[in-house]
Order: structure tokens, then sequence, then C-alpha cells
């Protein structure tokens, strides 16, 4: 008899005795995280992911020590006789559909998952985001590497996400989808396709791919049928010929003009532009595209919003925004810069354990089985497991969000949208004035 | 004509005023756009334009629209035709009325004499009538000459000595500094040079292109060379009409779809002599650049057209030795000032010098924008390039619905190859020999004559031994040479077709209509619609001798006959066929063969209530075979049927659209024609035919399916494609076929494309293309699947690969190629024995075909051993 079971329980085993015991040792463990995703943070993350709520040894949740973007940006206090009781209501839900026809789509929290490909991580953490995605009525995205059938259960909350590679893509899979999302770029490598080196490209996978076994497999950087916006209202088109009753999100990257790239998609009919900006993605893109490109998502939300106010058509189009979402603070700090929402992808790796190591372009790279296809790594976790540790990181950012909306007196995250005046900004170096984080 | 000192031309612009803003950004922004131009040796009215932009609405959101018309009808305008000929025609419009005395005496009188003024009625209520957001500019046309004091001085102040030249740079100059200060300065837009050429207008305006011929009234208005445009700007809530394309240059003026990435770039290039866009878009770059090479360094066209779209790669190393030498120079002056990014453009130009006209169309070297050309030649002669198929189609179906000179189908159709050393990426069509309308004759038919160039002045010809209808064809009811029997066996369609195969050479028009009279007369009571319009198909789909008829005559009138006969179903209330027509209610199909006659014309190109939905619907009701005609380019016929349709048939007639096809999972559709852009998308299964040509990324990501095309397929075909898509191409490719291709192994169930490089000439006659592939970048870093090229003389080189490699024709490879060759011969009628045939003797398969199949990839990392092979 095989003694993998055997060797993966004990490695689980080993592996959540850890994550629930380093949060509590006092000290940090070395060489863990950077400078946005500090240890504290990431430890933070792991302690919210098992008792859904922030942690209560004082350990810092909302921020990192990067110096710039978020880490920069605090919320103002509020007088507290403001402070709406906890007795009331708060409205964390938002709406995906602003236009006046189709579909009308809510989500609970103003958040859901993003695409990562089957082959950038493993069935087990597709499962396992789909799951929370189902409990949360909200959803997860597909990502670029084709729909596995154990996730089709959870179809309604589940996006089915079109790249240039159109890895997976059927129509089968589109008519699955409540929303179906056009990756044009994403804000980890904007400008180049998806790449899945060899070493991830294995059996199963290029059997969801259709593909060759242990290939790279490059997405070209452009999609070849959309070379223009009037392309792309094409593009649009179909997918709604295909499937009339889906909402269809864009996915762009932050480019200097992602102003003008956000008034066209809403000209094409887009419910959703969804705007990632370059901290994202995991480590599999390449140095030159990780380091280099594309406009941080804090200087593009507010000049998206800005701009598609000025258009007028603002109240049209939802606009979310990922690439470096990773506290509550940063979905109600993207919020208030002027997004609908956000879209969390690396978050959730981290409640499931990540420790931004930056192997994930390697078959066997990941010692956590997250960003691995490979056999005996992806058992590492047990998608049920994952659900909870996922659902336990949102149920805490909800409860910040209710938090921060009633000490802001605001009482619909609707309402939070654009008010960059509750918002306050240090110089890298100093301390904050206001309000923690 | 010499170029008359280019440099004392541009010192000579050093005192025109800088624009108010520096261009270092296209302010405007705009994606691609719905382009047309039309050549005619006979003038054509705008109606025809007008229901070629009317189809192609989808391709702009109404926020500009324009045209320009070359060669002109004096009667119009009020002019005797010398004027025409050899006055300027300036063409200016005001947004704000009490402008147009200002724009007189300072930009009009001080200049010029007038010959002439006209203003161009406005449709009464036109903002009200055709629901514009903006009213549309009041034009005036001033017929006028520089005059000799002011030419004199010019000449004097910069040392300029050829008059014409004075002239054209006086006109230039007096443009640009109306426009600074009535339109681009940072006050209020008030008016605007639309153009200022010899016997040539632009009109434009906050509209869709077919909206500018409305409102001023065109639909009569007679011109030999026609371009139209729809805008898709997507930036700003306010929209002026000097945004919208038509841009001018000198005598020319050009639309533009797509958008380039070097706007700086080429702004500075600009700007280093002397010249400064003032409306801040693209396409306005690209006809400065364009008129400077033409009109002020006077290249021939060949270079000016070298100069925006280089020839690159290995296109270049095979040119002659001498073009090598001069492009080379040209690259090294005006790289900077060449478009880069996806472009094509349409250009309409008068040439004062020569009275010639000249359409032009010019495409992008990767060729990233859809792009067609046709030509048309009996009495008369026309021209068209578009950027698609159906807005040629609909043109020409709206000039023979009243005009017997014309019928509804174009001789040739044809892409351009752009930066190649082929045809250059671009073709030019001349209309030679008159001055304006009735002017003196000169040779060809009806006083004019127009012919096509590509880039290297090589002519695209019709063949000239096949004779158009003189006149009406009408049928004579006679029984011509029998075709009693014919409509007599036509419960075997195929058969009736080889008893017509074999006649027709010495049959003349009137005994085609004659034979399709009877056939319409069989097909009316109903029982043989569905054989009458069977054999109908293969008349369409065939390649065969016609004698000395030529093919697009008959086929227009077989075409006729079909959509008679399909027609005729509609009142129908017995036999199989189910009518349906946009709007009508669906229907349950009344058993398993029913067939459903779907009329396509009154159908919305996309949306809820578009043709594709439609068929979806008549599907879930159970009709299992769905024939659908009169398509005006509706696009995704066959999308959202759904995964694993078994036993569904498509029909495809007339002018399908777009992503046919696209997402297919099991189906089998058949196109009657040539088909557009973006077939076949991630189709998964089933089985598409196309009875022509493809455009543009064919079966993107396929993952499978078998595919069997009759013609060629455009730019980037099977890109990324996967799984296993069989797919048979007789003709040949662009450029980038099947790069990333992915599919497995063909020899264990994977897929292929078997290439078989050959052609039809007007008889029928199979022949050789010159090369099954002209382009680089074949099966480019490709992983799986294979090629099986048909190229007994072994002209591919190992030069066009990228990642790939030749290897032998085995047994094996055959083995799987057979099948398909098999059923090639079936659908086409492209015989296997013919396409081993070579040289007169039949060969092995190894002789004929070659096997392209990916080239080792980098060994497995070591790591990788420690997966099991079966994950």
């Amino acid at each position: 008899m095989s003694a993998i079971p055997l060797i993966v329980e004990k490695h689980r085993h080993a592996l959540h005795a850890g994550f629930h015991s380093w949060p509590t040792l006092g000290f940090l463990p070395p060489a863990l995280g950077d400078a946005r995703w500090t240890p504290e943070l990431i430890l933070a993350t792991w302690v919210q992911a098992e008792i859904g709520r922030p942690p209560r040894n004082g350990a810092e949740y909302r921020v990192g020590r990067s110096e710039g973007g978020f880490d920069l940006l605090g919320f103002r206090s509020v007088d507290s006789e403001r402070r709406i009781p906890d007795s009331d209501p708060i409205d964390t839900s938002i709406s995906l559909n602003r236009r006046p026809y189709d579909r009308k789509l809510e989500i609970p929290v103003p958040w859901y998952g993003a695409g990562m490909s089957y082959g950038s991580i493993s069935e087990q953490i597709m499962l396992a985001r789909a799951m929370a995605a189902k409990e949360w009525r909200t959803f997860t995205c597909t990502g670029e590497g084709g729909y596995p059938d154990s996730v089709a259960e959870y179809r309604d909350h589940v996006i089915t996400q079109i790249a240039t590679g159109m890895f997976g893509v059927r129509e089968e899979t589109i008519l699955r989808a409540p929303i179906v999302e056009f990756k044009y770029a994403q804000g980890a490598k904007p400008g180049l396709g998806g790449h899945l080196l060899g070493d991830k490209a294995t059996m199963a996978v290029a059997r969801m791919r259709e593909s060759v076994p242990w290939v790279s497999l490059f997405s070209p950087f452009p999609f070849h049928s959309v070379y223009s916006v009037e392309d792309h209202k094409k593009h649009v088109d179909w997918i709604k010929a295909m499937h009339p009753e889906a909402l269809v999100s864009v996915k762009v990257s932050t480019p200097t003009d992602v102003d003008m790239v956000a008034v066209g998609s809403y000209y094409t009919g887009a419910h959703i532009l969804h705007v990632d900006g370059s901290y994202g993605g995991t480590g599999a893109a390449p140095e030159i595209a990780k380091k280099n490109i594309a406009m941080p998502i804090e200087l593009a939300i507010p000049r998206v919003h800005r701009f598609l106010s000025s258009e007028g058509i603002r109240d049209e189009i939802v606009l979310m925004a990922s690439g470096g979402i990773r506290t509550a603070y940063d979905v109600a700090k993207a919020i208030a810069l002027g997004a609908d929402g956000c879209v969390l992808g690396t978050t959730e790796l981290v409640a499931l354990g990540c420790t931004r190591c930056s192997n994930c372009e390697r078959g066997r790279g990941c010692p956590f089985g997250l960003t691995t296809t490979d056999p005996e790594l992806s058992a590492l976790v047990n998608p049920e497991w994952g659900r909870e540790r996922i659902s336990r990181l949102y149920e805490s950012f909800r409860w910040q969000i209710e938090d921060l909306l009633r000490g802001l007196g605001i009482r619909s995250v609707r309402e939070l949208r654009g008010r960059t005046d509750v918002l306050t900004y240090r110089a890298a170096g100093e301390a904050h004035a206001g309000r923690a984080a | 004509m010499p170029a008359a000192q280019p440099e004392a031309i541009l010192a000579s612009r050093r005192a025109l005023p800088r624009p108010p803003v520096a261009a270092s950004r296209a302010v405007e922004a705009e994606g691609g756009c719905g382009v047309i131009g039309i050549a005619s040796s006979e003038p054509v009215a705008g109606r025809h334009l007008l229901q070629a932009l009317r189809q192609m609405r989808n391709r702009g959101n109404g926020k500009g629209g324009g045209i320009a018309a070359v060669g002109l009808d004096p009667a119009f305008f009020g002019v005797p035709a010398r004027v025409l000929a050899e006055d300027y025609l300036l063409a200016i419009a005001t947004l704000d009325r009490s402008v147009r005395s200002h724009v007189e005496r300072n930009f009009v009188e001080p200049v010029f004499v007038v010959d002439h003024t006209a203003e161009i009625p406005l449709l009464a209520g036109a903002q009200a009538s055709l629901g514009l957001d903006v009213p549309p500019p009041e034009v005036t046309c001033y017929f006028v000459r520089v005059r000799e004091e002011a030419r004199a001085a010019f000449g004097r102040a910069h040392g300029i000595a050829d008059p014409a030249a004075a002239d054209d740079e006086i006109v230039y100059q007096n443009t640009y500094r109306l426009n600074r200060e009535l339109y681009a300065s940072t006050g209020e837009k008030r008016a605007f040079v639309l153009s200022h050429g010899k016997d040539m207008l632009v009109l434009k305006m906050v509209g869709y292109g077919e909206d500018v011929i409305r409102a001023y009234g065109l639909e009569d208005f007679r011109a030999s060379i026609w371009i139209g445009h729809h805008r898709y700007p997507t930036k700003g809530k306010v929209w002026h009409p000097g945004g919208a394309h038509p841009f001018i240059g000198m005598h020319e003026a050009l639309v533009h779809n797509g958008d380039f990435a070097n706007y700086a770039s080429i702004s500075s290039y600009l700007a280093q002599r002397q010249i400064f866009p003032l409306y801040l878009t693209d396409t306005e770059v690209a006809v400065l650049a364009f008129d400077l090479l033409n009109r002020v360094y006077g290249y021939p066209l060949e270079c000016v057209i070298e100069a925006m779209a280089p020839t690159t790669e290995r296109d270049f190393s095979l040119l002659p030795e001498d073009r090598r030498d001069l492009y080379r120079k040209l690259s090294a002056v005006h790289i900077h000032g060449s478009p880069d990014g996806p472009w094509f453009f349409l250009i309409a130009q008068s040439d004062p010098g020569s009275r010639s006209k000249r359409l032009i169309g010019i495409t992008d070297t990767s060729m990233l924008r859809p792009q067609v050309f046709a030509m048309q030649r009996g009495s008369t002669s026309i021209g068209f390039a578009a950027s698609e198929k159906q807005a040629i189609d609909a043109a020409l179906e709206s000039l023979a619905a009243e005009d017997p000179r014309y019928w509804s189908r174009a001789d040739l159709f044809w892409n351009a190859r752009g930066g190649s050393h082929t045809d250059g990426g671009a073709f030019t069509f001349t209309v030679e020999g008159r001055a304006g309308n009735g002017g003196t004759a000169g040779p060809g038919n009806g006083g004019t004559l127009l012919y096509c160039e590509d880039k290297f002045g090589k002519r695209i010809e019709p063949d000239a031994t096949k004779r158009a209808p003189t006149g009406v064809v009408k049928p004579t009811g006679g029984r011509g040479p029998n075709p009693a029997d014919i409509v007599e066996e036509i419960q075997d369609p195929v058969a009736s077709f080889e008893t017509i195969r074999a006649r027709i050479p010495g049959w003349d028009y009137v005994e085609v209509a004659n034979l399709l009279e009877e056939l319409e007369q069989a097909a009316r009571g109903g029982g043989d619609r569905l054989e009458v319009a069977a054999l109908l198909t293969l008349l369409m789909d065939r390649r065969y001798s016609m004698g000395a008829m030529k093919r697009s005559c008959v086929l227009s009138m077989v075409d006729r006959a079909m959509l008679r006969v399909l027609e005729g179903a509609r009142g129908a209330r017995t036999g199989r066929c189910v009518w349906f027509e946009s709007g009508a209610p669906a229907k349950d199909a009344k058993g398993l063969d029913s067939v459903a006659i779907v009329d396509g014309r009154g159908y919305p190109a996309e949306g809820p209530r578009s043709l594709a939905r439609a068929i979806v619907e008549l599907h879930g009701r159970g009709f299992r075979r769905i024939l659908v005609f009169g398509v005006r380019g509706q696009r995704f016929i066959g999308c959202g049927l759904g995964p694993e349709v078994d036993g569904l048939a498509i029909d495809v007639y007339g002018s399908s659209g777009d992503y046919l096809a696209s997402g297919m999972d099991g189906p089998a559709i058949h196109v009657h024609g040539s088909a557009q852009d973006q077939l076949a998308q991630i189709m998964k299964d089933g089985t598409l035919v196309v009875h022509g040509d493809v455009g543009q990324t064919f079966m993107y990501a396929a993952k499978g399916g078998s595919v069997f095309i009759l013609g060629n397929a455009a730019g980037r075909p099977m890109i990324n494609a996967v799984g296993r898509p069989r797919v048979v191409i007789n003709g040949t490719c662009l450029d980038y076929l099947a790069e990333s291709f992915m599919a497995g192994d063909p020899l264990s169930g994977g897929g292929f494309v078997i290439l078989n490089g050959i052609t039809f000439d007007e008889d029928g006659t199979m022949r050789d293309l010159e090369s099954p592939y002209p382009g680089g970048n074949l099966f480019s870093l490709a992983s799986g699947g294979a090629i099986y090229v048909r190229d007994p003389e072994r002209k591919l080189t190992d030069d066009q690969l990228n990642g790939g490699e030749f290897a032998e024709m085995a047994a094996g490879d055959w083995e799987v190629a057979r099948p398909f060759l098999e059923e090639n011969e079936r659908l086409f009628g492209i015989p296997l024995r013919a396409l081993l045939t070579v040289g007169g003797r039949e060969r092995g398969p190894s002789e004929v075909y070659r096997k392209i199949r990916p080239s080792r990839h980098k060994a497995l990392l070591p790591e990788e051993g420690w997966v099991r092979p079966e994950g």
C-alpha cells in the first residue's frame, strides 16, 4: 500500500499546526514576507482565516510597510457621537450590474475572487475558493486554464474568464457562467499574456487545456481577434449572442491611458470594468514585467472614477479594482478612491498559508500545495479546510468594513465610493495623523 | 510628377503660426472603424455607398461619419467641366453662420479668384430626422484659382518656381491658417476646411457615414471615387464634425480603420518638416505624412507606400537587390514617420496633372485590421476596398438592382499581404481618361478606363476572355438546349448538376436564364423546392467552365433564382419547408425532416433579436436543418447552440458575418460563399465547410472540429489552437498560420492542417499557386499537431519556419490525412488524384505532401522526472 496518504496527512497536520502557532509565538519567523506583505500582515491574515476576526494581540493587520500606495493612506477619525450604533444594520452589498437593462446581480460583500487558472493553482484551491464564494453568495473566477468539472457544481458563483490564449474556454463553459470576464491584460504582467511554464503544464493541466504536456503555455499578448474598440464590441456581442443572460466584465491593466480604455469598455456594453494594478499576481510573472510596468492601482482607481464621472457614465458601469488588495482596509481605501468593489487573489492564497515565497512558477515550487498541480503537493490542501479559511477571512473583512463604516458614519459601502474626503495621506516616513492605518 | 523643391516648400511653412496645443498624444481616441471605397469607370451615385455604410453601422458608434468623393459631377455644382477640372474646390464647413463673411474676407478673397460659389443643400430638419447629436455643418463650396499676384509673391518669397507647386502650397497653407484660427484654437469651433483639392469633395459630421449622404442629399450625386467611413471615438461627451474622417492632404482624402501607437513619433517627424497637426487624431497625421511624401517630396506611389508600411523580415530579403537598396534608404529616412500598429488606410485622390483619379488601399505590415478588395469588369468597371466583404456585396447589390451594367457578385475578391514582397500590401484603383463627367472620351469602355495595380505595379485583372451580358438578360421561355431533362431528373441534384456542367460551356446567358426559369417553375409547386435549391447550391459552390460567360455573372443569376425559390416557401402550406423571417413568431418543427427556411435580410447584425438568436430558438424548437438565405453581414451565426449538439445542419447563403461558428460544438455549417473574420473561434466539434475564402484569425484557440475551406484564409489562422482540429485549406494563408499550435500528436488523435496551395481559374481548372504559403512565421512556436503542405516542388524553405521542421510524409501521416482529402473531394469536387498529379503523373503522397512538425523543444527539467506520467 502506498505510504503517500500518510505522508500527506503528516505534512498537512504540521502545516496546519504551523499556521496556527506562528502568529502566537511573539517573534517573527525569519525570511517571511516583504515590505508590502509584511510578516505581521501574513500572520494576521492567518489569524483572520482561523478566527474570523482581526488578531487581538495588537499585531498590525491593516497596512504593510511599503511606504507607498495604500500603506500611506488612512481613514479620518470621526466624533464618537456620529458613530452608527452596532444595533443598526450596515449595508456592505454592491451591485454588479448598474445598467438599466440585463440581469440584476448583487453580492453581499464588496469583493469577489480573482481569476487564477487551473495550472497556476490546483483543483483543490479552485474548489475551496468556489465553495467559499457560494457560501458568501459572491464569485470566484476560473482564470484561463479550463473549468474543472468538480467546480461546475458551483457554477452560479463562478466567473468564466476568456483570456488571450482561450485555454479551456468552450461555449459550454461560457454558458455556465453568470458573469463572463474578458481578460485583456493583468496588472502583474501588463502587455504580456498569461504564462504557464512547462514545469507546471502537467499531464492533467495539458489535458484540461488540450495542449501538449510539459510545454510552456504562453497566451498571446493581445487577443488576435481584437485590435480595436470596435473589435472589442464585437467580442462582447459574441458573448451576448451565445449567452444573453451573462454579465460581461472586462479586465484590463493600468496603462497611462486606462481612462480611455474604461470609456471604450463602457461603450461596448460591458457591465463591469475590472482594473488590475501593478502589485498583483503571483510570483509566476517574468521579473521585467513584475517590477517595471503599469500604474499602481491607487492611482488608476481615482483616475478612472473621475473620468467616468466627468463623462457622465460612472453610474452605469461597475468598477472593480484589484492588484495588491491585501486587507479589508485596502478594500475600503480602494472604494473610497472610487471603485465599487475589489477583486481578491493573493489574499485568499495567504489565508491558505501562502508565505509569498515567490516560487509559484515551478511545478513543485509551492511548499504549501497552493500554486501547484503536482498531485502530491496539491493534496496538502483539503478543499473543505480551504473553504473554511477563506470564509473566515471574508467574515473578518466584512466585520472590519462594517466597523469602519460605523466609525465614519456611513451606512452603506455604496456611499463610501469616491469619498476621498474620509481618507488621510501621510508622507512616507511620517506617522499617521488620523485613525490608524 | 517630379518634386518641386521640397526644401523650399517646407521652409516656406516656417512662418505659419504653431498650433495652440502641441501634439504629443492623440487626444481623440478611437479604435477600428468601418471603411469602404469605390472606384468606378462610370460615376456612381452616393446611394450605393449609403447602402454599404448602412450595413456596416456596427463598426461605428454614430459619433463621426464622413465621405469623400473624387471625379465629381459638374452639374451638381452648376459649373462648367473645365472649372471643375482646373479650379480648387474649397469646401468650407461653418458651424456658426456668422463666421462666413469673416472666412470669405480673410481666407478666400485675399488669396483666390472665385469662379463659382455653391452651397451644398442641407436636408431640412436633418438633425431631427436623422437623430443627430450635433447639427451637421453648413457647407459652402468655392471654386477658386490662386490670384496671380499671390502666386508671384509666394514664388518670390520662397524661391518656388513651379506655379502648380506654388498654388498647391498656397492652398494648403491657407487652409492651415483657417483651421488653426477658426477650429483648432482654444475658443469656440466655428469653421474648418473640409477639402481643398481639385475635383474632390469631403463631407463629414457627427453621425454615421450614411447620415452624411442623407443630410447633404448625395443619394443621386455621382462620383468616380467614393470613400466612406464610420467612426468609433471613445472619448468625450461633445464631438465635433472636424474630428470625423476623412482627413485631407492636398488632392487626397484619407479614412482609416485602426489606430497606431507612435503618434508622438510621427508628430515629431512631421514637426521637423514644419508640419503641425491641428485635430490631434492619428488619422490626420497619417494623411499629412502621405501628402509630405507624395506631393512635397514627389515620391512615386510605390515609395510612398514603402515609407508608410515598410517591407520587413523574410519578405524584405526576397525583394530584388535594387528594391532592397531603395527601401533601405527610405527606411533610414522615414521610419519615424511610419505608422506603427493596426491600420488600414483608404485614400481617394485626384491627380490634376493627369486628371486621373485613384482609390488606394494600404494595410499595415502586420495586417492587423481586416481588409478586402474586389473588382468587377463588364461594360463598366468597378473596384472596391473595404473592411468587410459584406459592405462590398451591399454596394454591388444596390448597383445591380437599378443598373443592368452591374451584377451582384464581384469577379475577384482578394486580401492584401501587408509589407510583403508579393503585393506590397497595397492596391490602387485608377480611373483614367476623362475630365470630370462629360469630359472628353479616353481609352477603354465608356470613355474611361479603370485598372488595378498592386504596390509594384502588377495589374490585377479578371479573365479578359469572358464577357458579361450586354443589357438585361431575360428568359425567352424557349427551352434552349433542352433543360427539360435537367428538370425531370431534379430528384437527383448531383446528376442534374453533372448534366449542366457538361452542357453549360456552350450556353449563353439567355439559355442560363431559361434553365433557371424552368427550375423556379419546378420549385413553385413546393414539392421539389429543396431539390432545386440543392442543384442551385451546387451551381454556386462548384468550380467549372462556363464557356465564354463570366462566372460572377452566371452566379448572380443563380443567386437571384435561389432567392426566388426559397422565397416561395413563404406562403407554402405543404411540404417540409417552414418559413421564418425577422419579427415572425417562431414555430415548432413539424417533424425531424422539417426544414426551417430563414430569410436573413431583416435581422439585426447582433443582439437579442439577431439572426444568431433566431437560429438558437429554431434549434430549440426541434429543427434539425436550417437554411438561412439573404444574409447581409449578420454576425455570430451558429453561436450559442450549446454543447454537444447532434444532427443539426445549417446552410448559409449570402454575405455571412463575423464570428460564424465560434464556439460551435457539434453542428454542421455550410457557408455557400466566402465567409468573413473570426470564424470558428474556440470551435470544439462539428463540421464547418466554407465554399470560398475565410478572413482574419480563423479558428483562433479552436479545440476541435473538421473544417474545409475551398479558398484562402487571411492572416493568423489557427493561432493557439489546441486539441484536435482537422482543417483542410485548399488555397493558402497570408501569414502566421498555426502559430502556437498545440494540437497534440496528429498520429494519435491530435490536430493538423492540410494546406493544398491551389486555386481555380475562371474555367474552374485547378492550378498550383506560385507558392503554397508565401509568408513567414509558418507554424511558429508550435508544440503539437502538424501541417501537411502540398509542396511537390519543395518551394517552402526553413526560413519560413520558426520552431518547426520539415519532415517526410510517412504512411501514418497519409492515413490520417487521406480521409480528410477524400471528404474534401466530396465537398468541393477537388479530386484527390488531381492533387497527387504533378507534371501529368500521379505520384505518391510523400512526393507531393510535406509534413511540418514541431521541432524538439527543450528537454524536460530534471525536476519534472518526479511527476508520474498520469498526473
